[in-house]
């Protein structure tokens, strides 16, 4: 309360400054203007950054680690511009918010700069060796295959692990820099330009020579193999992701296998896999699911081949609730890329997960085996399923929640286990989408198309989008309806770009089925034929999970849709924005008539751009302690006029003869024409707000909110916040507190269109996130309606029409006059959408009346 | 837009070309160096008002140039350019007196915005000099 006093006492009793001639003046005013308009600017910029931040947080979509640097980059760099700006309008003053700043910068950059931990171990660990204690050193897949290959009712083929401490040895902080560097600095959506890098990458990491002691132990771990499985035995590389397999996350396929290397090949192999963490693919996968290239370390295992004639793939249960109680089979013949590729057509069994597994359904594929009368036969007979039924329940037992397993039956006819993960299993929130077949198309047209195997529920629409070449995956557009002959791995960027994905072949057990559940895509993969029924460019709208295509946009389907799980859901890039969001988003100094408001109490970076923001417009406009400013500079404009406003005169903003000194003035005597619009908005209609303050009641407001602390903020701010016209003859900027919402409308009107703009910022109110969203949509909406330009960030609105003849620009002026006092009835009302849309009503009409009256500029005068 | 002098330092050929050749077909005299070094010999003898410096070079980097024409020349205005820049560098370039930094890639109009505004800033400074000059001349009449 005593600096409310000492400020109005400074405003009014200020000693008189040191005599300056008109023009020192007026160059310390332009001046100090720069300053405060860079300051502006600079708030503006660092408060729209927070908005894009917490909007890719909360958005559900994935962002990546390069997008929270740079908007974490632009917020602190323009926090920094708004203290050196105020300093320097304050004469060096606030020396404690650079200490303030550097502390929370300090820390920001210990958050989003922390590398991953890790331990150092042996270059090779022999396979059985290796349990889930060793995660860190051999990745997911290895660690849960040295466990399996622990269980005596299990074969593995026997192994080693090339160890991350190995790969760390190999690709060193020099070569991560360098990679980083490279993959930094290219555009997101530059397809080209990742693929380009990717291969320079990958060129680089083969080039590099293996440290010697790691060759060495390379060929030491092959030599023990070739003791047990006979001299120049092949073997499998495979990469092993830290933080891969996971549950949630599945990294499917991203990386590389190579099969059948001898001894000589073993070297290249090993640095192949090892360069696969930079496969295009991966990359662009890591950026949707929010992980940073540091937090995967690539290690490989390196397992004696399996002669195989059956391989494929088992979930030990079915994913997609109704069948749960089942377990699936896909297998093909020989090795089993063809079912984690989505190429071959394989066999697929449904087994009872209770002994004795009894065959549930079966659907032989193309290439199934033919007996001798040419009848289609299984692939696998009764007692392999068996076998293989068992072991998945041995293995799920084993590790307590359903399995993803990879095996092969080798010529001797054992069975070897290759691989097991959890399995991707849709969101329980998801599960609503479990619509019957029948009842999705009672309210329209039937299904023009139905078949095809369910590789990921959902129902979604979109533009049909073929792809079969490199060239148009592209030019995909986002939001299209990928349509493909095979759901290969190749096409993984895509599906999360896709509105849904359909296949020609395919199953649920592929790695894009995989990629596409973990997403929350629809795919339906398998049907025969699509390709020829889909026209490039229609719109169709697909529910997998019945296994239907329709013409059009299905609403009545579409809206049965259950929420899209957040991809980014625990993953280390969230985990960093959560913790860089504390130090950043969270505004404790609320109230700027609070005793709480002072640099000593900021705490995050949001505190200190309203302190120099509201510190700013102090130094600018009151006519304090170290002003140097002529005490007329800023006029109280008087007449019947609602809340307060204050008029600085930049250049020939005022009729001629307005006396210097006087400390008030009216709106006749104001000749700027931006302003003189503006001002027409704000008084086409009456303030529905508190009632219009005289000067003489001006004291006893502030003396009533200073009683009555409690009083709420929203309504005792705009009483004793002033806002500032800033004008010349044909320019005009209006900063305005109402509440808590910031409004500032700047103007310049020339004969130039090139020259002549309008902008309008508004920000904030004291109503939480949504609401505060809500109003700004409602006002973006309005406003487009009118012909401005809008971007919307979470609450932070920005609308400018530009290049306009004079005439067309004071009309906008006008109505963000209007919108400008009248938006602060929104405040009461957020919550209910039917006042919405009334004051949506409202606001448009008596717009289209103010404008249907012809107001010239030159003849306006005040009262009217 | 009224004309003014761009320097453009950059060790990447592709972009310091390409960019300099951007500004001059917006009517703004451009040119290029491809050092830090090269920068401050131009410096000494061009006259320039805006500089537009890539942070990561080899030689004497963006932060150590930057360094070296506040020295210099103190009245140029620097714009920094960063690539992957950790969060310290930006601050780092903004302590030590640049005036504003942009991200690689950058866009053309954030670019000419920013050229522009920091012409702005310098041609007030000058006036500003140029004023007191003036008075202090008036002031001690010879």
């Amino acid at each position: 309360m005593r600096n409310v006093f000492s400020a109005i006492k400074n405003m009014f009793f200020a000693p008189p400054p040191p005599k300056r001639s008109p023009e020192e003046l007026r160059a310390a005013f332009a001046r100090r203007y720069a300053h405060f308009r860079s300051l502006l600017t600079a708030n503006n910029n660092a408060l729209q950054a927070m908005a894009e931040l917490e909007k890719v947080y909360y958005s559900g979509e994935s962002y990546r680690m390069a997008v929270v640097r740079s908007k974490i980059n632009t917020i602190l760099v323009n926090v920094y511009k708004m203290i050196r700006g105020l300093r320097e309008m304050a004469g060096g003053r606030y020396t404690e918010l650079e200490e303030i700043f550097d502390k929370i910068s300090c820390e920001l950059s210990g958050i989003i700069e922390r590398k991953p931990e890790f331990r150092d171990g042996p270059f090779i660990l022999p396979l059985g060796e290796v349990t889930r204690r060793d995660r860190e050193q051999v990745g997911e897949k290895m660690a849960n295959l040295g466990e399996l290959s622990a269980i005596p009712s299990l074969l593995v083929p026997p192994g080693f692990v090339v160890t991350a401490t190995a790969t760390r040895r190999f690709l060193t902080g020099t070569h991560i820099d360098e990679i980083n560097r490279r993959l930094q600095t290219l555009d997101p959506d530059d397809m080209d330009g990742l693929y380009r890098a990717c291969s320079e990458i990958k060129k680089m990491i083969i080039d590099s020579p293996l440290p010697a002691e790691l060759e060495e132990m390379l060929v030491a771990g092959y030599r023990s193999l070739e003791e047990k499985n006979g001299p120049g035995c092949l073997v499998a590389l495979r990469s092993s992701g830290l933080g891969e397999d996971s549950a949630g996350v599945s990294f499917a396929g991203l990386y590389r296998t190579i099969l059948d290397v001898d001894r000589e090949r073993l070297t290249t192999a090993y640095k192949e896999v090892v360069a696969g963490k930079y496969g295009a693919r991966a990359i662009a996968y890591r950026r949707k699911r929010g992980y940073r290239h540091e937090d995967i370390e690539m290690c490989v295992g390196c397992l004696a081949m399996v002669d195989a004639v059956v391989s494929g793939v088992t979930y030990s249960r079915v994913p997609g609730g109704e069948e749960a109680e089942v377990m699936s089979i896909n297998a093909v013949k020989g090795v089993g890329r063809g079912v984690v590729d989505g190429i071959a057509a394989t066999d697929f069994f449904l087994l009872a997960r209770n002994p004795p597994y009894s065959v549930v359904r079966q659907e032989l594929g193309h290439g199934a085996f033919k007996n001798e009368h040419n009848l289609a036969e299984p692939i696998l007979n009764t007692e392999q399923l068996r076998l293989l039924a068992e072991k998945a329940i041995v293995i799920e037992t084993y590790f307590g929640e359903p399995q993803d397993i990879e095996w092969s039956f080798a010529v001797d006819g054992t069975l070897n286990i290759l691989q097991s993960r959890p399995m991707m299993r849709p969101d329980p929130a998801a599960k609503k989408e479990t619509i019957p077949a029948p009842a999705a198309h009672a309210e329209g047209e039937l299904p023009f198309l139905t078949g095809g195997v369910c590789a990921a529920a959902g129902i979604a629409s979109g533009q049909v989008f073929h792809v079969n070449s490199d060239e148009e995956m592209r030019t995909f557009p986002n939001g299209a309806m990928l349509v493909l002959e095979h759901p290969l791995p190749e096409w993984a960027p895509l599906v999360s770009r896709a509105a849904a994905v359909i296949a020609e072949t395919g199953s649920e057990a592929g790695h894009l089925a995989t990629i596409s559940r973990e997403f929350g895509i629809p795919a339906l993969f398998g049907v025969s034929g699509v390709r020829q029924r889909l026209v490039q460019g229609d719109i169709i709208t697909i529910n997998s999970q019945a296994k239907s295509l329709y013409h059009g946009v299905r609403e009545d389907l579409l809206s049965q849709r259950g929420v899209k799980r957040d991809i980014m859901a625990g993953s280390p890039v969230q985990r960093i924005l959560t913790e860089a969001l504390q130090l950043i988003t969270p505004l404790n100094l609320n109230d700027p008539t609070s005793l709480q408001f002072k640099s000593s109490w900021c705490e995050t970076l949001h505190d200190i751009t309203r302190f120099c923001h509201e510190k700013s417009v102090a130094e600018m406009f009151t006519l304090g302690r170290g002003s140097h400013f002529d005490p007329g500079g800023a006029k109280r404009l008087v007449g019947d006029v609602p809340l307060e406003w204050w008029v600085i005169d930049l250049a020939d903003g005022f009729k001629p003869g307005v006396a210097n000194e006087a400390g008030t003035i009216r709106i006749d005597e104001i000749v700027s024409e931006p302003m003189l619009a503006i001002w027409q908005g704000i008084s086409a209609y009456p303030w529905q707000g508190p009632p219009p303050i005289s000067a003489k009641g001006f004291g006893s407001i502030i003396f009533q909110s200073a009683m009555r602390p409690d009083i709420d903020p929203s309504v005792a701010t705009p009483l004793t916040t002033k806002n500032y016209f800033l004008i010349s003859a044909n320019f005009c900027n209006l900063s305005v507190r109402l509440g808590y919402h910031y409004a500032m409308i700047e103007a310049y009107l020339s004969d130039l269109l090139t020259e002549s703009y309008v902008t309008f910022r508004f920000k904030g109110g004291a109503a939480d996130t949504r609401r505060k969203a809500v109003r700004a949509k409602l006002l973006a909406e309005i406003l487009q309606h009118y012909g401005f330009r809008v971007e919307l960030r979470s609450d932070a609105l920005l609308a400018r029409v530009k290049k306009q003849s004079a005439e067309y620009l004071r009309e906008r002026l006008r109505i963000l006059g209007y919108l400008t006092l009248h938006a602060r009835q929104l405040d009461m009302v957020m919550t209910q959408p039917q006042a919405v849309e009334r004051y949506r009503q409202k606001f448009r009409q008596e717009i289209d009346a103010m404008l249907a009256i012809d107001a010239p500029v030159q003849e306006y005068s005040s009262g009217g | 837009m009224k004309q003014f002098d761009v320097l453009v330092v950059d060790d990447e050929a592709e972009f310091r070309d390409l960019t300099v050749k951007i500004l001059n077909k917006r009517g703004i005299n451009a040119r290029g160096a491809e050092s830090g070094e090269q920068a401050m010999e131009i410096l000494r003898h061009a006259l320039i008002d805006v500089v537009l410096l890539d942070v990561k070079m080899p030689g004497i980097d963006g932060i150590e140039t930057l360094r070296q024409i506040r020295i210099q020349n103190p009245l140029v205005e620097v714009v920094l350019l960063t690539g992957h820049a950790s969060v310290e560098s930006g601050i780092e370039g903004m302590k030590l007196g640049a005036f504003d930094y942009l991200m690689k890639p950058i866009e053309l109009d954030p670019l000419l915005e920013k050229l522009s505004f920091a012409y702005e800033k310098k041609r007030l400074h000058q006036e500003k000099i140029e004023l007191a000059q003036m008075k202090k001349h008036m002031a001690m009449p010879s």
